[in-house]
């Protein structure tokens, strides 16, 4: 039973790594970065609480910063044509 | 409170799983963007909640919550930004090229 969440939940992260991966246009490539991203911060925040390592849960909301300025910091620069 | 918790992050993540499900089934960039706004958002707050439900000390509920009004706030934020970068370059949906 330990770790099975986290486990469901980097499962359900392969269709947007796929979708980054693959992605047919960029704007593709930047959404899946951005559910990755989501789905990471959401797997360290539960292994800091089920797991008991409660530093994992700082990292996991600086992460969620870092994720969020990333997308939209491609999203601006896709959108001034430099790709 | 346990099996509230459980039942709360195993709802969020069917949620993610149909998000995920979401991303490589529908057909323009649009839509998938929908998916993924829509199907993120409810699964990370649903187990951001159910963790809160589990922590045994007072900080950690605090970091949670926080963690879920950052992903509350900037979820829709870097969704729109996509879709609006998208639009501004003329990316035309399926079948309307």
């Amino acid at each position: 039973m330990n770790g099975i969440y986290q486990g469901l939940i980097i499962a359900s992260a392969v269709p947007p790594f796929l979708r980054l991966w693959r992605g047919p246009n960029f704007w593709d490539r930047v959404a899946g970065a951005n559910g990755v991203n989501v789905r990471v911060a959401l797997v360290l925040a539960l292994e800091g609480i089920a797991g008991g390592k409660a530093v994992l849960l700082d990292v996991a909301l600086g992460y969620a910063l870092l994720g969020f300025l990333g997308a939209v910091l491609l999203a601006r620069f896709g959108e001034r044509g430099e790709r | 409170m346990r099996p509230v918790a459980d039942l709360l992050i195993g709802a969020g993540i069917l949620l993610l799983a149909i998000g995920g499900l979401g991303f490589i089934r529908f057909r323009d960039s649009y839509s998938r963007l929908q998916a993924a706004g829509v199907g993120d958002l409810g699964g990370a707050l649903l187990v951001v909640a159910g963790a809160a439900l589990r922590a045994s000390r007072a900080w950690e509920v605090g970091i949670l919550g926080l963690l879920g009004l950052l992903l509350l706030f900037t979820g829709p934020v870097a969704t729109h930004a996509i879709a609006k970068g998208a639009f501004l370059r003329r990316h035309a949906p399926r079948g309307e090229r």
